[in-house]
């Protein structure tokens, strides 16, 4: 190669590389747009802002329907995440470690909901709550998060239960300790920064879940996605980007927890 | 152990056979049920020109996001691919950052960036680069930018994890060969990393399919299939047609994943087809 050509790619490498930096850059300006215009005085949103004010952030706080569509949201992720790890483990244990038959299908159903439009299973969905008597209960949005949420246990836990040898586990059980004893002593310590990623990843799932909720919740059980959408659906306001930017607040301190809580985890 | 891990499937079967099988055959026989005899609803989903209007927008929406999220992702992905040690976890962090922000708190940022006074418009009347403002909200500009934007991430990492996977001897070996540094990216890298573009390109444009919080705020006039879902079932209260249109959503997402797993298949067998001839 000669040694133009060489300074050439170096110098479109260089371009290539600057230009990734600036749209990751750019990537935030969406965001940090929010967090700007929820700072101003006035009624309507103008940007660039030209003062500086809580008023929206108070008018928030003070606001009873994004109160409790924060506490639905809270107790429906945390019910929807806690059920969807069950599961997530149970069937990652079945399918990669104790070899049960239909492995293939059922990881192919269990990962499906992360694929599926949501739609498609909020409209089958809708009828099968009425009949239950679920419908406007927390359930019905709980147990529809739920299958949601479900892929993502699973798949982190059998990335876990794949990464180490079951020799460890036989050993347990030739030393004498029945299958939950094993569970409990040996394969759950081994697995748990996966769980607790999967867990947080099927909460993060439910926190941003819109049309499932659209079609199985009442005003009373109404989540936070979902007051957000009614708000912009009626009208546009600052108070909005002062809800968006504490709930991004929040989210952000959730990833920081998914990230450091298993890494701190594995130190111990 | 066998016998009994049978056991491990019951919270699965629990949560999945009511919740998520027992759904979709209730849209399967919804769909069939409407008064007009067996199979209407979908001749009508064939043959009306605003539901086929809907369903080109659909396709023609998600065939754009795509095609825009591959050709800002594959940079990024190369780039990131190149980076090392503490510049790779940043970069990685920036492209997470904004995904893990709700998909209405993204497509709210978007209606206010692109609205008609919004900062894109006065940046570029600024400039003066254009006369009016753009109304990207009524064309559906807005819409794909918006969902473009929700999608990078979607097709970065699988790309990412295919170019990390090439083993870094083969470009090598291509230079050695007196390839030039184009010719290595396009002789080794490039192919060697189309099957995860595969993938990354088949997410995208199943996910983009079944967006419906995105087109609903920031599409104008544009409906999408979700939306018209929604409005049949919802104020129309016409199960039956929302069910069969549900019905051909999820047998295109079957369909699409089908395809992919067939490629791959075919592409790996291709393979040791091929090594088998140097063995």
């Amino acid at each position: 190669m000669s040694v133009s050509e060489k300074r050439l790619w170096a110098a479109w490498s260089r371009f290539l590389t600057g230009l990734v930096g600036a749209i990751l850059i750019g990537f935030l300006v969406p965001i940090l747009v929010v967090v700007a215009v929820s700072f101003q005085s006035k009624s309507y949103l103008s940007f660039p802002p030209n003062d500086f004010s809580l008023r929206w952030y108070q008018q928030f706080i003070g606001n009873d329907d994004y109160r409790s569509a924060i506490l639905n949201s809270m107790m429906i992720g945390a019910s929807a995440a806690a059920l969807a790890t069950v599961a997530g483990i149970s069937t990652a244990l079945a399918v990669v470690r104790a070899g049960a038959p239909g492995s293939a299908i059922v990881s192919a159903l269990s990962i499906a909901p992360a694929v599926l439009p949501q739609i498609v299973l909020a409209i089958g969905l809708f009828p099968i709550s009425v009949w239950l008597g679920l419908q406007g209960t927390l359930w019905a949005v709980i147990l529809a998060h739920a299958v949601i949420g479900l892929p993502f246990p699973f798949i982190t836990v059998c990335g876990a239960l794949t990464s180490y040898s079951n020799r460890i586990e036989i050993a347990s059980m030739t030393l004498g300790a029945n299958a939950f004893q094993t569970f409990r002593l040996i394969t759950f310590p081994m697995i748990r920064p996966a769980v607790i990623a999967g867990f947080i990843f099927a909460f993060a799932a439910s926190l941003d879940e819109l049309v499932l909720a659209l079609f199985l919740s009442s005003p009373s059980t109404r989540t936070l996605p979902l007051l957000l959408w009614e708000q912009l659906n009626f009208q546009v306001t600052p108070e909005i980007a002062a809800a968006a930017s504490v709930i991004l607040a929040v989210t952000s301190l959730l990833i920081l927890a998914a990230t450091l809580l298993p890494r701190l985890d594995k130190d111990n | 152990m066998k016998q009994r891990s049978f056991l491990l499937y019951l919270p699965v079967a629990l949560l999945l056979t009511p919740f998520f099988l027992a759904p979709m055959a209730v849209i399967g026989t919804e769909s069939f049920s409407g008064q007009h005899g067996i199979g209407a609803e979908y001749v009508k989903v064939v043959t009306d020109q605003g539901i086929r209007t809907v369903l080109y927008n659909t396709f023609y929406v998600a065939a754009m996001v795509t095609i825009l999220s591959l050709l800002i992702g594959y940079p990024i992905a190369y780039v990131l691919a190149r980076l090392r040690g503490r510049w790779a976890t940043i970069g990685i962090f920036l492209i997470f950052l904004p995904f893990w922000a709700s998909t209405v708190i993204r497509s709210f940022a978007w209606m206010i960036l692109l609205g008609r006074k919004g900062p894109v418009n006065s940046i570029l009347l600024g400039i003066g680069l254009i006369e009016d403002p753009i109304r990207f909200i009524d064309n559906g500009l807005g819409l794909m930018i918006a969902m473009t934007y929700i999608m990078v991430p979607f097709i970065v990492v699988p790309i990412l994890n295919g170019l990390r996977a090439i083993d870094p001897n083969l470009p090598r070996a291509a230079a050695v060969l007196g390839a030039n540094p184009w010719r290595q990216f396009l002789a080794v890298t490039l192919p060697l990393s189309m099957p995860n573009v595969a993938v990354g390109c088949t997410i995208v444009f199943v996910t983009s399919l079944g967006f419906f919080v995105t087109p609903s705020l920031l599409g104008g006039d544009l409906t999408v299939v979700s939306m018209l879902i929604s409005e049949q079932a919802n104020r129309l209260l016409d199960w039956p047609l929302a069910s069969a249109l549900a019905i051909i959503v999820l047998l295109l997402t079957i369909v699409i994943f089908a395809l992919l797993r067939l490629s791959q298949l075919a592409s790996r067998r291709r393979g040791k087809a091929r090594s088998g001839v140097f063995a």
